[in-house]
């Protein structure tokens, strides 16, 4: 009698407790539809030129005419972060697009046939998964050129693994479900189960998990920029934070590196909690229709 | 525990389903098998409820999924209408061939929940079935034939239809399933223990749903359950199945009358509230059912039986006839 | 009448939800003697879990339960405060519907046995392991010297409940509480498991309470029954009574409903239309009004109290089975053919062409 299970008095009483996602998520959800719009709308915006030296002096540190302040070069951080957020985010959406896609559609055929295709296809996941990601970031990066739908492709490929391996659970759990054999029952081929039946429950997890990827990506794109593997024209914020890390730079102007650092850190933060949230409502909207 | 013999098997021109020798085998690691069906055979008339009773492990959902092919059997035969000119062998069939019959035989599930997509309408799990077949039967309305379902088990279209699963209670959810397998209208429904996980104030509306979607629908049953009270009263003829063997078999009335076997006679004494045609003392021994991964010897029931003797391990019973329409596998059948 | 062991009185368990209160339980009483079985009967969500946990104290933080709880002259919730340990397990103790929650996976069963017996009769590690032995025995286990080395998942349900109930017994409780002990058991093993409790609990004098949401298996066991819908006891008598002189609608319908082995085939059942009510929103009235063929305009808006119609036998209704108020409201009922609830009576009659 050493652990008494203890009672879910909603579970028990079948009621189904009406689920919010609750204020923080909202504002999560408040500041990346700012830093999207800012960054799709950028051009139209009425900031300067973010290319455009001597805006203001060098080194301004941040004030009304550069809410920013500028860089060694005169450039306005203002505009520069939100032409930063356009490659990043770019790059973290299309990333996280290809390894769903890819990932995604991998992961549900071998959850769905089992058998040789799984087992084929879960041998060359864990392959991928045992490859150190940054190194084969580097190859690509390297070999292929840095641009930036390569930077992206490559944040792709290595977010693949881990996608795959999520939807082929998922995948798996689904399949075990009693409406899966009473489509088949019913005369279902195959891809019509996959599409109607397994699709749509497995992009839940999967629509939740593109925000946490995001939020990954991201981070990933600034290592690549570390390393000097970022996107050769333009700027991303990883670029932006290594141009403003140089000893000299952070201790004459320490907001060229700030500003990059504190946008990517929100965002970053911002996109784990909504992804968060996500997950965890359609999870427990799980729970309520009553997972056996 | 017996299954050897197919004396029970009737030669009639109802016969819609032939199941004959039918065996389920799963590999159990370590080059071990589970028999989860060992050679089985039974048949089902046109517009008869076929009962199949038996305890957690002895086979019974096993059979009925192996009627719709999920998975395909080991071995033996399933026939759809055997002897006529459109005789079908389940079995025999696969791809767009097995699929263009699936229609016929349709099957409702013991999980209320797990058997509906949590997200799609009710309007499009049950229009699935039409639509799938639309391109063979343009002509049908699905709209109108959805509607007409849901009316048929008691739910209004108008509230019902738009909604998803989750807004459904458990016997609500069950009548969903029922109409979804109505609305391609099978001639065989398959029910695996449809109310087993039901409240008990709501298993009798599903049961008497069933009583009157097969009068209306002209539809023969199969349906099973572990319940004998819920199977006695939904039946025509019985099967009773222990570790993956039928023990007995027979017209309800003459099974539940005079049971043969002694399992059958030990599953009727440990009802809640007993049968009063066997005495109170006669329970089985023990609590645990033999591993199907290395079934007994001869008769499977016999580690259990109060009536074992050494024939009932060297010899399995094979079936015989107890009365015009009741055949049990036992060597010492009948009351003790 | 001697004071009883356990004297429940006007237990409310309610829980906060988005919605508003959930009622669990809705001013449940009883009162049981040492050495006797009281039987809880309901469904899912009518409350009989919950009174039984609120005994055991195991329910969450967050529950609201008001009402007294008294176990042989001891307040029970005031000692949930002083944290007595060695109450629970001790004199009350609880078997659960599944043997997994109270077993350890990864323990040995022996090992299992062993410490409660350590921890609450100070048992020497020898002591404690020969007792083990000896209980498995009691409990009916063959080769139990070989089960006390066996992990859980080494043993059948049935055996496995059998181990629960051996660790329950293990400090000689005064009260056993069994919350659907046999749900998730074959009824050959079922009937095994009902028959042992019923000889330990005469042997050892000990009360118990027998939950389960099936009348039948409570009819030749408990001396007591209580019929829970929604969190409230909606009759309560003893057996031989319940059975013979059944007043509450709720427990007729429960009757019929269910279809019984001695029943010859497609016989009608009478259903009980509509689904168990919402918990959160149980309005006014009483809560099986919607589903009840005897409902009354006043079930509608006026909850009806638990009323002793005699000696030992209470029953929460405006219109009881077999009263001159019961026959008035089925016939006018009848009449109308709609009840005041909106159900049509001809959900009741035949409408499925019996056979026989």
């Amino acid at each position: 009698m050493d652990t008494p299970p203890q009672v879910d008095p909603a579970e028990q009483f079948g009621v189904v407790v009406a689920r919010r996602l609750g204020f923080g998520f909202w504002i999560a959800a408040a500041w990346i539809i700012i830093i999207v719009t800012a960054a799709a709308l950028a051009p139209w915006l009425p900031i300067a030129d973010p290319n455009e030296t001597g805006v203001g002096g060098r080194m301004d540190g941040p004030g009304w005419s550069n809410w920013f302040g500028t860089d060694s070069n005169g450039r306005d951080m203002f505009a520069r972060t939100i032409w930063g957020a356009r490659v990043s985010l770019i790059v973290g959406f299309f990333s996280v697009l290809l390894g769903i896609c890819v990932g995604g559609t991998l992961g549900m055929i071998a959850g769905y046939f089992r058998g040789i295709v799984d087992r084929i296809i879960s041998f060359s996941v864990f392959v991928l998964l045992a490859y150190p990601g940054l190194v084969l970031a580097l190859l690509i990066v390297g070999l292929a050129g840095q641009t930036l739908p390569i930077v992206a492709m490559t944040l792709g490929i290595v977010a693949i693994a881990p996608i795959a391996r999520l939807s082929r659970a998922t995948t798996l759990a689904y399949s075990e479900r009693e409406f899966v054999a009473a489509a088949r029952v019913l005369g279902a081929t195959d891809r019509r189960i996959m599409v109607r039946e397994l699709l749509p429950n497995v992009l839940i997890p999967m629509g939740a998990l593109t925000l946490l990827g995001m939020a990954i990506t991201i981070v990933a794109e600034g290592g690549l920029a570390f390393l000097g593997l970022s996107v050769e024209e333009g700027f991303s914020w990883g670029k932006m934070i290594v141009l403003g890390s140089s000893p000299r730079t952070l201790r004459e102007g320490p907001w060229v590196a700030m500003f990059p650092i504190g946008a990517m850190f929100v965002t970053v933060l911002a996109l784990n909690f909504a992804g968060d949230r996500l997950r965890e409502y359609f999870d427990v909207r799980e729970l309520g229709i009553g997972a056996a | 525990m017996a299954g050897s013999g197919a004396i029970q098997m009737r030669d009639s021109d109802e016969v819609v389903l032939r199941v004959e020798s039918l065996v389920m085998e799963f590999p159990a690691g370590r080059n071990q098998v589970v028999h989860a069906v060992s050679d089985v055979s039974f048949d089902v008339c046109r517009g008869e409820t076929l009962g199949i009773v038996g305890e957690s492990g002895c086979g019974k959902s096993t059979t009925a999924r192996a009627l719709v092919q999920l998975p395909r059997p080991t071995s033996g035969t399933v026939t759809l209408d055997p002897g006529a000119d459109g005789q079908v062998e389940l079995t025999g069939i696969e791809g767009e061939a097995l699929r263009s019959v699936r229609p016929r035989v349709q099957m409702i599930f013991q999980d209320p929940i797990s058997s509906l997509n949590p997200r799609r309408r009710v309007r499009d799990i049950i229009g699935e079935g039409l639509i799938i077949w639309q391109d063979q039967h343009p002509d049908v309305d699905v709209d109108a034939r959805v509607d007409e379902v849901l009316r048929a088990v008691g739910l209004d279209p108008v509230v019902a239809a738009s909604r998803r699963p989750h807004e459904f209670s458990g016997g609500q959810c069950q009548r969903i399933s029922i109409a979804r397998a109505l609305a391609i209208d099978p001639e065989i429904l398959i029910c695996d223990e449809p109310v087993s996980a039901l409240d008990v104030s709501v298993q009798a509306q599903i049961l008497n749903i069933l009583e009157e979607m097969k009068e209306r629908f002209g539809l023969t049953l199969v349906f099973i359950s572990h319940d004998l009270s819920v199977v006695r009263n939904v039946s025509d003829r019985v099967v009773v199945m222990y570790l993956g063997k039928v023990c007995e078999i027979g017209n309800s009335d003459s099974l539940f009358s005079e049971p043969a076997h002694p399992y059958t006679r030990v599953l009727l004494a440990s009802a809640p509230e007993p049968s009063t045609v066997v005495d109170a003392s006669e329970v089985a021994i023990g609590d645990e059912v033999p591993s199907p991964i290395n079934p007994p010897s001869g008769c499977r029931f016999r580690t259990r039986c109060p009536r074992v003797t050494e024939l009932c391990a060297s010899a399995e019973p094979v079936m015989r006839k107890m009365g015009p329409d009741h055949f049990v596998a036992c060597h010492f059948p009948g009351s003790p | 009448m001697a004071t009883p062991l356990l004297s429940v009185t006007d237990l409310q368990v309610g829980f906060a939800t988005e919605r508003g209160l959930l009622r669990a339980v809705d001013g449940v009483s009883f009162d049981l003697a040492e050495g006797q079985t009281l039987g809880i009967v309901g469904e899912s969500g009518s409350g009989k879990s919950v009174t039984a946990k609120t005994l055991m104290n195991l329910l969450p933080s967050y529950a609201r339960v008001e009402g007294s709880v008294m176990f042989d002259g001891r307040d029970v919730r005031a000692m949930a405060a002083e944290r007595e340990r060695h109450f629970w397990g001790v004199e009350m103790t609880m078997v659960f519907q599944d043997p997994m929650t109270s077993l350890n996976p990864v323990k040995k069963v022996g090992e299992q046995i062993a410490e409660s017996l350590r921890v609450h009769l100070k048992r020497s590690r020898r002591e404690a392991r020969d007792d083990a032995g000896d209980l498995l025995q009691q409990v009916g286990i063959p080769e139990p010297k070989k089960r006390l080395t066996q992990y859980p998942h080494e043993l059948s349900g049935g055996l496995r409940q059998r181990v629960v109930i051996a660790m329950a017994l293990a400090c000689s409780p005064r009260l056993l509480i069994a919350d659907e002990p046999t749900t998730a058991l074959d009824v050959t093993v079922q009937k095994h498991i009902l028959d042992l409790l019923d000889e330990l609990r005469e042997e050892r004098g000990m009360a118990m309470i027998l939950i389960t949401h099936d009348l039948g298996v409570v009819k030749g066991r408990a001396d007591q029954i209580m019929v829970m819908y929604a969190g409230r006891t909606m009759e309560q008598a003893d057996t031989a009574t319940l059975f013979s002189e059944m007043r509450h609608p709720y427990t007729e319908a429960l009757l019929e409903t269910i279809p019984r082995v001695d029943m010859a085939s497609h016989s009608r059942l009478v259903p009980i239309p509509g689904s168990p009510p919402d918990a959160v929103d149980l309005g006014q009235g009483c809560p099986f009004a919607e589903r009840c063929r005897y409902c009354s305009a006043s079930c509608l808006i006026d909850q009806p109290s638990l009323e002793q119609h005699r000696q030992g036998h209470a029953c929460a209704c405006h219109a009881p089975v077999g009263t001159d108020a019961g026959a008035a409201a089925h016939a006018a009922n009848h009449e109308t053919g709609v009840t005041p609830a909106g159900l049509d009576m001809g959900t009741f009659a035949t409408a499925v062409g019996e056979k026989t």
